[in-house]
């Protein structure tokens, strides 16, 4: 099929497979599609328009309408559920994204504005977003990579990655790492019920950074003279630290606070029994992974 | 959260702003992450709300999750956002009350929860029964949420009844997941048990609480999707 040009204000177009369409956008309009199985993959061009393209079984319905700001793509079961179906869609880096699935991995690269992704069995990899970017999977992981602003990353069953990214962000799982590297945030909160938390970035002076887990190790990059009032608080975990720190409230049971520098950062590290780690800079991601080969090579 | 615009949030949600007032504030809003966070929040409790019926509940149930969970936010949100049972009633959150609806909200959840589930408003009062397995078999007896393990038994409940119409795989996950946070509260309870004063101790406790009743929620609204 030739790609098509559509230009009416208003349309709903059910495409035959397989798809290669094009669609005008303007300024402000965001994108919404919806997939039950299979892939969203997202790339970005310098054309006001939207590309779709798609090669859906026999059984299932593409369709793309352009309502009001909204483009929004669908897959739907002609009869019964619709089958698993990739879309391959190209926008204009301004564009908004809402994408959603179940059996769903959804991929995006180049976007610069707010990303919001929910999908249940699927991972979630993105480059880009700008603004509000909210990213979830309930059995898949979360890769985030050059975002910028209010970031949400979430998982349930999987690990949670976000590098060379600012602003501030939640980042949280149930049973996963979480990894924060070459982030710049300027607010912080990471926490996993059964995993790892590590971040490396520059810790801002009035920011807040709060990291914590049950069973995983908590690894930080700092230096003596990094600015933060640090708070580290365990049950039955430990605490190491790269350079000497000079405790200055110890409390009661393994809680206690140091500061660095001016302390003009609020840092709170916790672990209810497993080890918390100040390293240097630069190297808390592959600190963390050595410790871990060495707890398998350990434990069998 | 201090800007001109913040407190006009909810005259915006309720479209009441003048034309010019409107575009100002859409201008603001594409290069402010707070306000648009603030105006997302203000639209999932509009949200939450008005999925909620105009029917009373017996009691609050606030102050018995607040208690539980160790929180102390008052309860401002909850009969705000109640307000919105109403078709067409606006919506007037101070800052403060978004504060405690944005806590109250994950509460609101359960009861939402038992609100939404038909099954679930029957037998009205027999006094509430917690902890369970990660999921629980239906009750035969329906009983009004009692705080935490209150919003906690209904979510199970909502989840356990829809259980079939999931994924088995997603069920498993869940369940896994589900345990593991029922094995970090259990470790917590003891700890707590042992040192009641550890601030560290019982704020780790209130978190994972919080974090099972978030995965509960986040169950019970794949159900409800899939529904």
């Amino acid at each position: 099929m030739f790609p098509t040009l559509v230009s009416t204000v208003f349309s709903v177009m059910t495409l035959a497979a397989p798809i290669d369409t094009t669609v005008p956008a303007e300024r402000g309009q965001r994108l919404e599609a919806n997939v039950f199985g299979g892939e969203i993959i997202v790339k970005t061009w310098a054309r006001n328009a939207v590309r779709l393209q798609a090669d859906p079984s026999s059984r299932t319905e593409v369709t793309i309408s352009s309502v009001g700001s909204t483009i929004i793509v669908r897959s739907e079961g002609r009869r019964g559920p619709a089958s698993a179906v990739d879309l391959n869609l190209t926008v204009p880096v301004w564009m908004a994204l809402d994408l959603s699935g179940v059996y769903t991995d959804v991929t995006i690269d180049g976007v610069r504005a707010s990303l919001e992704v929910e999908t249940v069995q699927g991972d979630v990899e993105v480059t880009g977003g700008e603004g509000q970017v909210s990213l979830s999977s309930v059995q898949g992981s979360v890769t985030l990579r050059g975002a910028k602003g209010r970031i949400g990353v979430h998982s349930v069953n999987e690990d949670v990655r976000v590098m060379n990214t600012t602003g501030e962000i939640k980042a949280e799982t149930v049973n996963g790492e979480i990894e924060l590297e070459k982030v710049d945030a300027t607010n912080l909160d990471a926490n996993t019920v059964n995993g790892d938390v590590a971040y490396d970035g520059p810790i801002h002076d009035g920011g807040r950074y709060a990291l914590s887990s049950h069973n995983g190790d908590i690894t930080i990059g700092m230096t003596p003279t990094t600015n933060a009032t640090v708070a580290v608080s365990t049950f039955s975990g430990d605490f190491e630290s790269d350079f000497p720190v000079t405790i200055k409230n110890q409390k009661k049971g393994k809680r206690f606070d140091f500061t660095l520098g001016r302390g003009g950062a609020q840092v709170e590290l916790e672990s209810f029994q497993g080890t918390i780690r100040l390293v240097r800079p630069g190297t808390a991601a592959s600190r963390q992974d050595h410790d871990n080969d060495d707890d398998r090579d350990t434990h069998p | 959260m201090s800007d001109q615009w913040t407190e006009r949030l909810s005259e915006y949600l309720d479209g009441e702003l003048q034309d010019e007032e409107r575009a100002g504030l859409d201008a603001h809003l594409r290069d402010c992450a707070e306000c648009a966070a603030v105006l997302a929040d203000l639209k999932r409790v509009a949200i939450r709300a008005r999925a909620l019926t105009d029917r009373e509940p017996a009691a609050d149930l606030w102050p018995g999750i607040a208690a539980d969970i160790g929180a102390t936010t008052p309860s401002t949100g909850v009969p705000a956002a109640r307000r919105g049972g109403h078709p067409g009633r606006q919506w007037s959150f101070t800052m403060p009350e978004l504060a405690a609806a944005g806590i109250a909200l994950m509460v609101l959840s359960g009861g939402a929860a038992w609100w939404l589930h038909p099954s679930a408003r029957t037998n009205v009062g027999v006094a509430a029964k917690p902890p369970a397995p990660a999921i629980v078999a239906p009750a035969s007896s329906r009983t009004r949420p009692r705080g935490y393990d209150g919003a906690v038994s209904d979510l199970e409940r909502v989840l356990a009844e829809g259980r079939g119409r999931l994924d088995t795989a997603t069920v498993r996950v869940l369940e896994r997941n589900l345990a593991a946070i029922d094995s970090a509260i259990a470790q917590a309870q003891r700890a707590v048990a042992a040192d009641s004063a550890n601030v560290y101790l019982n704020s780790h406790l209130a978190d994972t609480r919080r974090r099972k009743l978030e995965l509960l929620r986040q169950a019970a609204n794949l159900v409800t999707a899939v529904s």
